[in-house]
């Protein structure tokens, strides 16, 4: 039992580790817009943001704990197969969202439904970052780009879809579609609904750099192309995405969003570059910066919604 | 400094006559870089790292696909066109960034430990290429501590401890063996002993 103690312990700490970064949420623009309403009087808007920010966190938590070590190092460990067992069997158990799980499904208020919704997500977001890389094939299918800066772009594009913003954005999307698409979306709602869609994404406009990593640092120091050809090969992807997510709301006020996103994201990028998690939310450098952005995104899509004669 | 990856503090420097301060576009255009920390891209598949090199540095498609398919061929790459950089072994990231390298044909070859977590034939592959390369005219900077493989290649000698050069001469002026000079000047052995080795307790 010592052997399994000592693994325990280590993925222990590998856990409270990974949770850390899952408080990126709190410098999300997503989380200052809640955070404003809270401070305005309107708590209800707060919580609600703070609940769809949970759900969007739901199933990268629910990952394996056990998938922190290397196979090949639990492969070559001396462990006999009934510790292996009891290995699987614990290691999920230090993960809080199977304590969840249970609390739901021991809960009479939360009904048999509900739970066992929550327990197939839970178990998709467990299975999902075991599965061999080949199987994740769907990122190499990205549309090419005209232009020298195509795999550039390619690679950006990949990277924007691996940050929580954007899977926030597109819930909000999606489910907004869906109203629209049943008819019970009013006119009145599209832009609130596109600002949502673009608060949600746009803390990715401060860190456009914070999934290249060391290595992909040292590779733009290399390249012989002028640096803003790099932003713009970081902004074309923001851009696209932006526009699809907001198509089926207000288009031209996502266009003017994404713009001040990036307009005001730009130094922060550059300057401050700080490293980002994939599978979680980005992270922007203060408070400040995000309710500034924030305030100008808001600004730009409202007086292109007013006037379209502006576009 | 010469290859871009810091900024020059004072001082002036030029490759292939280029400012490295001033001109630092037209430096990079004429070198090919093996960085320590590789300069890969997790996001891009190994093809598609040397398509990107390929693109950027203008190549022409025919070009492109004749060089790419060769290096693949020849570093035995081929396998791995469709592996992310991420999902690669150390030895094949080294090798794409050693790749990456070539493909422009540059004027300069800056290296940083080329042949560490190499197998023994691609060591040779390399090796060769960086012979050739030097023959036809490339100039080859290379720093690294597999010392018989650089004692096979290289024409001039430099050796740096804490900064300072403390050896600088061509291959026909080393007094005896590389690794014994490199032991004396740049790093004696530690003599401690493990003694609980092979002690029988785990």
């Amino acid at each position: 039992m010592a052997r399994i103690r000592a693994i325990l312990v280590a993925l222990i700490n590998a856990v409270r580790r990974d949770l850390k970064t899952v408080g990126s949420f709190s410098g999300n623009n997503l989380f200052v817009v809640g955070i404003a309403f809270l401070f305005l009087g309107d708590p209800g808007i707060f919580v609600r943001l703070f609940a769809f920010i949970g759900l969007v966190l739901f199933i990268p938590l629910s990952a394996d704990p056990l998938r922190v070590l290397p196979r090949d190092r639990l492969a070559v460990w001396p462990l006999s197969t009934a510790e292996r067992r009891a290995l699987r069997i614990l290691s999920p158990w230090l993960n809080p969202v199977t304590w969840l799980i249970v609390a739901m499904a021991v809960w009479k208020r939360v009904s048999v439904g509900l739970s066992a919704v929550a327990a197939a997500v839970f178990a998709f977001g467990f299975v999902l970052p075991s599965l061999p890389p080949a199987r994740k094939g769907v990122w190499r299918r990205l549309p090419e780009f005209p232009g020298p800066l195509n795999h550039l772009i390619r690679k950006n594009l990949r990277e924007t879809l691996s940050t929580l913003d954007f899977w926030c954005g597109a819930a909000v999307s999606d489910l907004s579609l869906g109203f629209r698409a049943a008819g019970r979306l009013p006119a009145e709602a599209l832009l609130p609904m596109t600002m949502l869609v673009m608060f949600a994404f746009s803390t990715y406009a401060q860190t456009l750099f914070g999934l290249d990593g060391d290595g992909g640092m040292t590779r733009y120091r290399l390249l012989p192309v002028p640096g803003w050809q790099i932003v713009v090969a970081k902004d074309v992807p923001f851009i696209l995405v932006s526009v699809v997510m907001t198509l089926p709301l207000a288009p031209s006020a996502g266009v003017a969003a994404a713009l001040s996103a990036l307009a005001t994201g730009h130094h922060a990028s550059v300057i401050h570059h700080s490293n980002q998690v994939r599978w979680r939310f980005s992270s922007g450098v203060s408070f400040g910066m995000s309710i500034f952005q924030v305030t100008v995104m808001s600004l730009a899509a409202a007086a292109v919604h007013a006037f379209p004669l502006l576009v | 400094m010469l290859s871009g990856l810091l900024a020059p503090t004072s001082g002036k420097a030029t490759v292939c006559g280029f400012d490295i301060a001033t001109q630092p576009l037209e430096v990079k255009r004429r070198i090919g870089v093996l960085p320590e920390s590789l300069g890969l891209f997790d996001d891009l598949t190994i093809g598609e790292h040397l398509l990107l090199t390929a693109q950027i540095y203008g190549l022409t498609k025919q070009q492109s696909h004749l060089r790419i398919e060769q290096l693949l061929r020849v570093l035995s790459l081929a396998g791995g066109r469709d592996t992310f950089a991420a999902h690669g072994s150390h030895g094949m990231r080294k090798k794409t960034a050693f790749a990456m390298a070539l493909l422009p044909n540059p004027e300069v070859l800056f290296l940083d430990e080329p042949f560490e977590a190499i197998d023994p034939a691609t060591s040779q592959i390399m090796r060769e290429l960086l012979v050739s390369a030097a023959a036809r005219g490339i100039t080859v900077f290379l720093t690294s501590h597999i010392l018989p493989a650089v004692e096979r290649i290289a024409h001039q000698f430099v050796m740096i401890r804490e900064g300072k050069i403390v050896w600088n001469s061509s291959a026909a002026e080393l007094p005896g063996s590389l690794e014994e000079l490199y032991l004396e000047l740049a790093e004696p052995p530690g003599s401690e002993q493990l003694e609980w080795l092979a002690s029988g307790q785990s």
